[in-house]
């Protein structure tokens, strides 16, 4: 418990420290802000397009779609606020062997190298999100339960969850591949697989890969399972259990992996 | 979160984007304009073995780009069906079926492939900033002939190391191509794609020039960016917006970097139309040509050589 308060003060501090330093380049932050609600409003163009020579796609309604689009902005920022800057640095950090200081800190070392800085301008994403699903839940006039909200909240917790652990996996392999610079864009390429609706994977070689990332690789449940809980019928209860299941198993086992490729760590030039 | 790539692509960072020119060598004999031209060939020929050095990592992410295609792919294909409805007759969104618009968000790489030009604007502006822009005044070598020559080689480079997964691509998505386009059309399609390199590197030339005003024009440069995303038709064809807004981004500059090419080569674009397009193209180059010399006149006038 003493522990956990430490953890959660070092937490803050981190945070707070961040904060200031990303007000010291008051306009840059701005930019940044700017570019994401730019992004969100391309986002919401090219569906509102889409939706003006269909009435569904895969299945979802307009509002229900758009509600998915919100869960995935949400999500992503979360995902891209907390962590995927501190991972992006990991390969650095190897190369130059500044990951020497991170070892010898009295401090975990995942949580040292996945969540030391926050990247405020995309934590604002999580809100922009929260915007977007509010508003097309609000035009699906579906009855609102808190019970149902729960689960999303639940949902939408392991949705981070997997995503945080596959994302640690990516990280870690920075241990062996010296060159893997770019983990913000293999991120951006493995993402699109949760960008969309489970239900386009359909036909007869879609529905394997499907699968593949549904239950091996469950990159596809991150964002589905609680914009599915959320806006449409609760009708895969196994696959609710299933992904709570899985988002436990793979927080460990990335945590495992991690730190069996930190005992691969040579120091570097030092 | 936007593509991490927007401006394109695993040419491997930026960090070899303004390397210095070569040092002036023995002067070859023959006339100025000979000498020029074996000059900037050697430029290209230097810039296209440095790329070479990195071919694993790039083929590597070349194909992982792939993945977001398969998505892509799928995407539409379920925005079809639900355009169908329960009638299962194939349905046209302004005049592209299912085939069509997947054809063209296929040809939309390889648009980009000429038209992206990761790093360059960055790099001018780092130039000017920390001062060694200068190298290209001592030198007898002008900046924006040597940043096309180096841009062109990287270009060749690329399209020559991902030919070979792209060729697998569209082997692959043969089926979408219903007709394969004359030789004229072909013909053209080449000619709009080589104009749209040149709109794009001119374009981000004059962007980089800005900096001599305004010491960091990264955060301009990545707004302009991600609008051009979808104005420039990486999305979809810019046919399937409203005709007023389809109308006014078919006037801009921006349709030649994605949509243009692509709509040329799958037969949507025809006759005089076809013309006139190539014709504003061709004069987009222009103006984006001077428009970039010009800022680059008016900003050595400011320019203080920073930094020894």
């Amino acid at each position: 418990m003493t522990a956990m308060l430490r953890y959660l003060r070092l937490y803050f501090a981190l945070a707070r420290y961040g904060l200031a330093r990303e007000m010291t380049f008051r306009w840059n932050f701005l930019i940044k802000l700017f570019v994401e609600v730019l992004w969100l409003f391309i986002l919401l163009a090219f569906y509102e397009t889409v939706f003006t020579k269909t009435s569904n796609v895969a299945g979802w309604t307009k509002s229900e779609y758009m509600f998915f689009v919100g869960c995935y902005f949400a999500l992503g920022g979360f995902i891209e606020a907390f962590f995927l800057s501190n991972c992006s640095e990991f390969a650095d950090l190897i190369r130059t062997g500044d990951l020497d200081f991170f070892l010898l800190k009295p401090i975990d070392e995942q949580f040292l190298v996945s969540c030391r800085e926050i990247d405020w301008s995309s934590a604002a994403n999580v809100l922009m999100g929260a915007g977007v699903m509010g508003l097309a839940y609000r035009q699906m006039a579906l009855p609102f339960t808190w019970g149902r909200f729960a689960v999303f909240v639940l949902l939408f917790g392991c949705g981070i969850a997997i995503a945080y652990s596959l994302l640690l996996f990516l990280t870690s392999t920075g241990v062996w591949f010296k060159r893997n610079q770019s983990l913000y864009e293999l991120w951006w390429l493995f993402t699109s697989l949760m960008r969309y609706p489970r239900e386009i994977f359909a036909g007869r070689w879609a529905y394997p890969l499907g699968w593949f990332f549904t239950y091996l690789v469950p990159v596809l449940l991150v964002v589905n399972l609680p914009a599915r809980t959320m806006v449409k019928l609760f009708d895969e209860p196994v696959l609710i259990g299933f992904t709570v299941a899985v988002s436990v198993v793979l927080l460990a086992a990335s945590r495992m992996f991690f730190r069996y490729a930190l005992r691969r760590y040579r120091s570097a030039s030092s | 979160m936007k593509p991490a790539n927007i401006e394109d692509f695993p040419l491997g960072g930026a960090r070899f984007q303004c390397a210095a020119p070569a040092g002036p060598s023995s002067q070859p004999p023959g006339s100025a304009v000979l000498r020029g031209l074996r000059k900037y060939s050697k430029i290209l020929r230097v810039s296209l073995i440095e790329r070479m050095t990195y071919r694993g990592d790039f083929f590597l992410s070349t194909i992982l780009r792939f993945l977001p295609m398969v998505t892509t792919i799928l995407l539409w294909q379920a925005i079809y069906e639900g355009a169908e409805g329960s009638d299962k007759q194939p349905v046209r969104l302004s005049g592209y079926d299912l085939h069509a618009m997947i054809a063209y968000l296929l040809l939309v790489h390889i648009s980009r492939m000429f038209s992206s030009m990761p790093g360059l604007a960055a790099g001018i502006t780092r130039d000017i900033r920390e001062g060694t822009l200068k190298k290209y005044l001592l030198q007898p070598i002008d900046m924006i002939a040597y940043l096309v020559s180096y841009r062109a080689a990287h270009k060749v480079a690329y399209i020559v190391t991902s030919s070979l997964p792209y060729a697998l691509l569209f082997f692959l998505c043969r089926g979408y191509f219903d007709h394969f386009p004359s030789g004229e059309t072909l013909a053209l399609y080449l000619l709009s794609l080589l104009l749209g390199f040149l709109v794009g590197f001119f374009f981000e030339a004059s962007i980089g020039m800005v900096g001599f005003w305004f010491l960091e024009v990264t955060s301009f440069l990545y707004i302009v960016n991600t609008v051009n995303f979808f104005i420039s038709g990486q999305m979809f064809p810019l046919d399937l917006l409203p005709p007023f807004w389809a109308a006014l981004l078919r006037a801009l500059p921006f349709r030649y970097l994605a949509y243009f090419p692509a709509a040329v080569f799958l037969g949507r674009i025809t006759g005089s139309d076809l013309l006139y397009g190539l014709l504003a193209e061709a004069a987009w180059v222009l103006f984006f040509i001077m428009l970039s010399r010009w800022l680059y006149r008016l900003g050595l006038r400011r320019y203080s050589a920073y930094g020894g």
